[in-house]
């Protein structure tokens, strides 16, 4: 299989190349406008706090935890089909919550006091102090599961027992993460004590959407380059719990909005009408980004077609990133208590350094790819299974 | 123990926002890092419409939200100070969630755009201080720990019932009248400076208090009581609510 891995040849370099350009330039822009206006290099302000570098975040740590719950199905709960994936979901998992967390770095404002000011003050009351513990423990037990991998031991007692770990450290991270917002009873459009599953649900569907993308970007757009496993999970089992995922989101999201619409609370009925369906790029995002795939992956002849698979995980790709920017934004943009300061609902679009932010983290989920193909056999899978296949 | 509580009789207020320029004035805040200013709202349509206008200092609550969700116990409910709410600035990571659990709006990043120009940060920048900006008149009384004094960048500001001028007052201090020559020095701000003297601040522990003896008689309330945040401060007088929120273009059907 690693053979027939484009990324490990001149296709790699040259994406290798392209993606380290736009990490560094973007890095650098963004370094050099926050080291000169601040945090002023953003469009958020008191009344709009957490703006595209905070749902840039939430996507890339939703995304790394769906790879993890992806890549339980076979190390947990041993539907062993997924095999040919695993390796690739944990590898992915780990390089997304990087990119994510070096994005979130980059937003607050004093990145090095929380080193020690988070461990040291305790403060157990605070979901974002379990965020930082679940993450760190996530990325812990992700580079473990994968070392375990790498060393080939895939069904080793410890290695069984690092994977259920890093599988309730995934649950416990995206849950907690999750409450940050459901937690929040002054911020009613955010408000849900089912937010948690909300969360499991659309992070898997992000992390799908990933891993088909990443998979064909592995092995040249093509499918004859697979391995026959990977070959029969890729026309199986994959597009049809893809196309079962984001119907299962778009469920999600009506259940959401007709709520939030039949409530006569204005800080979550106006955002639905007068915010979320009144943007055209809402609207694309529901539309094109997540109905759109679903209709495709329904049809038993598109799911299986490479291009139409591809086509799909990127759609959803940006369709569910648009889906947590409104979220995060949408939770904030009914003044809170500022009377005719702010007579209509605020208006927050990304700066330039806020998109140079989410740029840097997509480039470095290319970068740090890249190298993951060429450094590490992600095709790999236990011995005897492609023999079953 | 004493516990800091203001009272503002909505009655008496006039919103003339001379409390807004006093506590900016004290406590060098910028341009809207208006830790305490007075909301106007309007209701219904004509020709009953009202206008409604609303002082609004932070709360200071009993069981303040921000509080529970600071990673860092940046933010902090000091009982020895009357319980006051503070924010250590050496310990605020500038992760902002006090901002957004806080439901009475009365945090700020001063790491924003500016809400006027000039940018009063470029007149007047921060030096080797590290202070965001360094105008030439600034108070005497620093305390970062508190939050107290010019912030650093990076970090979440907010009124602290100025406190640099209520923890200097006699010990046993019940009522901070500014009429009182003997206290006036150590009164609020905001409560120093109204003219049409809508605003009280003193004991909520002591039954005698000015305070606590307004709010039994006058009935008053706490704003957004229903999120639990029990606010020790207390409104008077019609008015004390705040209009749901609706969008100005849209004009009100009700």
């Amino acid at each position: 299989m690693s053979n027939n891995n484009v990324k490990q040849g001149m296709a790699g370099n040259g994406l290798l190349l392209l993606s380290l350009v736009v990490f560094l330039v973007s890095l650098i822009y963004a370094f050099m406008q926050i080291g000169s206006n601040g945090h002023a290099s953003f469009n958020t302000s008191s009344a709009l706090p957490w703006g595209q570098p905070i749902a840039t975040y939430l996507y890339f740590a939703l995304a790394s935890s769906g790879l993890g719950l992806l890549a339980s199905l076979p190390l947990v709960f041993g539907f062993k089909q997924y095999y040919p994936v695993a390796k690739r979901c944990i590898f992915l998992a780990f390089i997304v919550l990087i990119s994510g967390m070096a994005v979130l770095a980059m937003e607050l404002g004093n990145v090095f006091r929380m080193l020690w000011a988070i461990p040291l003050n305790f403060q157990t009351q605070s979901a974002m102090f379990w965020m930082g513990i679940f993450y760190a423990l996530d990325l812990l037990f992700l580079l473990w599961k994968f070392r375990k991998m790498e060393s080939g031991e895939w069904d080793s007692k410890t290695s069984k027992q690092v994977g259920i770990a890093s599988f309730l450290l995934v649950l416990l991270a995206s849950g907690n993460l999750a409450l940050i917002f459901g937690m929040m009873s002054m911020r009613p459009f955010w408000f849900d004590a089912l937010l948690p599953i909300y969360f499991y649900f659309t992070a898997v569907t992000s992390g799908m959407a990933a891993l088909v993308f990443f998979v064909y970007l592995s092995h040249g757009f093509r499918r004859d380059t697979m391995s026959p496993a990977l070959q029969k999970l890729m026309t199986g089992a994959v597009p049809k719990l893809f196309a079962a995922l984001v119907g299962g989101t778009l469920l999600f999201i009506a259940a959401r909005a007709i709520t939030g619409m039949y409530s006569n609370n204005p800080e979550i009925n106006l955002v639905w009408t007068d915010y979320l369906f009144s943007s055209t790029t809402y609207h694309l995002s529901l539309w094109v980004g997540l109905l759109l795939p679903f209709i495709i992956l329904l049809n038993s002849n598109l799911r299986n077609q490479v291009n139409m698979q591809l086509l799909a995980s990127i759609l959803v790709f940006l369709g569910l990133f648009s889906e947590r920017f409104f979220f995060v934004v949408g939770g904030q943009v009914v003044p809170l208590f500022k009377g005719t300061w702010i007579p209509n609902l605020i208006q927050y679009s990304p700066s330039a350094t806020e998109w140079s932010l989410t740029i840097m983290g997509w480039s470095l989920i290319f970068v740090l790819y890249v190298l993951g193909e060429k450094f590490f056999n992600l095709s790999a899978m236990p011995d005897n299974l492609d023999q079953d296949a | 123990m004493a516990k800091w509580g203001m009272v503002i009789d909505l009655d008496k207020c006039t919103g003339c926002q001379a409390c807004t320029t006093a506590c900016a004035m004290e406590n060098n805040t910028l341009p809207g890092e208006s830790w305490q200013d007075v909301l106007f709202y309007h209701e219904g349509e004509y020709p009953s419409a009202q206008m409604k206008w609303l002082p609004r200092p932070c709360m200071q609550c009993e069981n303040p939200s921000c509080v529970h969700v600071c990673p860092t116990r940046a933010t902090y409910k000091d009982e020895s100070a009357g319980g006051v709410v503070f924010v250590d600035w050496n310990k605020c990571i500038g992760c902002k969630y006090c901002m957004i659990a806080c439901p009475y709006g009365v945090r700020f990043y001063a790491d924003e755009k500016p809400l006027l120009e000039p940018d009063l940060r470029e007149i007047f920048p921060g030096g080797q201080d590290k202070q965001l900006w360094s105008p030439p008149y600034q108070s005497p009384d620093e305390d970062w720990s508190k939050g107290i004094g010019i912030q650093p960048p990076g970090v979440v500001s907010k009124c602290t019932f100025c406190h640099h001028k209520t923890s200097k007052a006699p010990a046993g201090t019940v009522d901070f009248d500014e009429d009182n020559p003997a206290v006036k020095e150590y009164v609020p701000a905001c409560v120093r400076t109204c003219a049409p003297k809508a605003r009280y601040f003193g004991d909520l522990d002591n039954p005698e208090s000015q305070v606590n003896q307004l709010i039994g008689d006058k009935h008053g309330v706490r704003l957004k009581d229903h999120t639990g945040n029990k606010p020790q401060v207390y409104y008077l007088g019609a008015g004390a609510g705040v209009p749901a929120f609706q969008p100005a273009d849209k004009g009100d059907k009700s």
